[in-house]
Formats: structure tokens, sequence, C-alpha cells
């Protein structure tokens, strides 16, 4: 086994712990969880097929199988982070609403007690 | 006509009693928007019975004047002005204000200080009369309209554009954002009327010099980005 498929296996491992512990808790919903599983899976293949993947690398002009393992990584990380604004702007206006909704009930509510 | 003051106050202890006394003399119904204050305007607003809702959480200027648009818009009211609370506006202009609405000249007047030279005011620095002048070319620029004011809070809506700011409002430079929607995108008319504005008499302007500079590229981004939005959709 070469260093770079034990450390993907440490890496797998970890973050399988993490993202199912947080599963378990009810921390993390199920929908969310799947695009967060696509890392381990990834850091898994690697792990156990580190020569086609190699092989891939340099096909696609990369020196090394570590620079390619970067390049994934960051690109499914910035394809989270965007959805994860996406997300934020999307609850933000539910919020506002929300806000402005109740701020007006209340509102109506101690009208009528008067 | 029923006409309704929405009066958005955040923080305003110092000048919200003066306001609200001069509104109450001149007889019109009022709203006031108390956006998580985290001074005494609560407890002023409290003490004094005045009408108001409080926000649960601060949203900020758009997000509080729109709640007074759909108060505005549930209560069945005919006008809606935006009066600030620091004692920048004036109540002896509603009358102007509101003059084109009810001679179905307008749907949205604003409250203009810039409309003629005479009329010159207090409220501005040199380089917020900058960007309010290069914001009016923008909107000139996207819309071919001209709006000399475009950022003034001192508007009155009648009943089709409160129903639309009840239903969809920007909350970040909602004056000359809304303006510019109003002008490209529907068949709504605005009209400008010149006013005076008075010297806040307390309370710090949210406008800050050199953020007019950061104010003004804000409001640029978000007419570029409403134009392209329109545009596909």
């Amino acid at each position: 086994m070469t260093n770079i498929q034990i450390e993907m296996t440490i890496a797998t491992i970890i973050l399988f712990i993490i993202i199912m512990t947080s599963l378990k808790h009810n921390s993390m919903s199920i929908k969310n969880s799947i695009s967060w599983l696509l890392l381990p899976i990834i850091f898994a293949l690697i792990a156990i097929f580190p020569n086609p993947l190699t092989a891939l690398a340099h096909w696609l002009g990369f020196e090394t199988l570590s620079n390619f393992i970067f390049l994934v990584t960051i690109a499914l990380l910035i394809v989270l982070c965007f959805s994860l604004t996406l997300t934020v702007s999307k609850q933000q206006q539910q919020i506002t609403k929300l806000i402005q909704e109740l701020s007006i009930m209340k509102k109506r509510d101690k009208k009528d007690e008067k | 006509m029923k006409v309704l003051l929405i009066v958005p106050a955040y923080n305003e202890e110092g000048s919200i009693e003066k306001t609200i006394e001069s509104i109450s003399k001149a007889n019109y119904d009022y709203i006031i928007i108390n956006d998580g204050s985290s001074d005494h305007t609560h407890a002023i607003i409290e003490k004094n019975n005045y009408n108001h809702i409080d926000l649960i959480f601060n949203l900020g200027i758009g997000g509080a004047v729109q709640t007074g648009y759909k108060y505005a818009f549930e209560n069945n009211y005919d006008i809606a002005i935006q009066f600030d609370a620091d004692g920048q506006h004036d109540v002896s202009y509603i009358d102007k204000l509101i003059d084109p609405i009810k001679n179905n000249k307008a749907d949205l007047v604003i409250g203009s200080c810039f409309i003629n030279k005479s009329s010159n005011n207090l409220r501005s620095s040199k380089i917020r009369r900058l960007g309010i002048h290069f914001l009016s070319n923008v909107i000139k620029l996207f819309s071919g309209k001209r709006i000399h004011d475009p950022t003034s809070g001192f508007r009155a809506a009648n009943a089709k554009v409160i129903a639309k700011f009840a239903n969809n409002y920007p909350q970040e430079y909602p004056e000359p954002v809304s303006n510019f929607e109003i002008l490209r995108y529907s068949n709504l008319r605005i009209k400008e009327v010149p006013v005076k504005m008075n010297k806040r008499t307390a309370g710090k302007s949210s406008i800050h010099s050199w953020k007019t500079l950061y104010a003004a590229l804000n409001v640029l981004l978000s007419i570029i980005i409403i134009s392209i939005r329109r545009k596909s959709s």
C-alpha cells in the first residue's frame, strides 16, 4: 500500500464517521448528506484503485495523483459552498417574511384584546 | 381617501416623540415600524400609546418599510406615505405629495429636494449629492427616464403601488431600486414634487460619506441584475 492509499483510507473513515454521526443525531438532513457523502466515496475510490486513477490523472495532464485529488476536492467544495449560499439566500427571504407576518399578527392580536 | 404614514424607526429615541406629535396634530393615520431598536424607542412608543408594530427581529430599512406597506394593504389604505422618524420630513408637504395621486396624475410620488435648484437642501454633503446624481444618471441610462432624487425616503404610494410593494420590495437600498423597477417594468407613473427637508433633529444618518460610493455601486449592481433577470424571464 502506498502512502497516499493509507492517507485516503484514513480520510475516508474519518469523514464517513463524522457524516454518519451527524445523521444519527439528526443534526444533518438525509437530503443534505448525499452531496457530502460524495467526498468519502471519491477518497475510497482513490484508496482502492490508485493505479487506474493515476493513469487517468496523467492522461488529463496532472503531474501527480495528489494534484488531481486537490482539484477534484476543491471543485466539490465549491459546488457545496455555492449550494449552501443558495439555501441561505432562500431561507433569508423566508425568515424576513416570517418576521413581517408574525409581527403584524402580534399587532392584530393586541388590538383585538383591547 | 384613507391615508397612512409609514414611520420606520430604528433607535430614534431622540426624535420619535416630536415626529409623531407633528403627525397627530395634522390628523393623519400612522404606523410606526419599530425595527428591533435597542435604545428607549420602544419604551417611548409604549408610554405614549403610539400605534405601532414591533418587528421581533431587526430587518433593516427595506424589510421594515415593507411591513408598513403590508399593513397598509391589509387595512385597505388608499395612500401610504413613507415618513422618516428622525425629523427630516415635514408634514406640511404631505398635501402636496398626495395631490398628484388624488388627481390621478401619478401612482407614486417622490418628495424630491433636487428637482429645482432653489429648493436647496441641508441634508447632503457634496459626496452624497455626487452619489445621488450618479444614481440619477444610472436610472436614466437603464430606464430612459430621469428621477432627480432617486434616494428620497419621502414617497407617497397609491393602492396599486401599495399592493406591489406589500408583495415585493427590495431589502437593500429600497428607494432607488424600487423607483427603477417601477419606471422600467411597469405602467405605473412616477412624479416628483419639490420638498424641503429638515436637518435631522437627532440620531445619525444611516448613510455615511465614505459609504456613499459603496452604496452607489451596490445600487448600480442591483439595477444591472434586475435588468438581466427581467430580460430572461
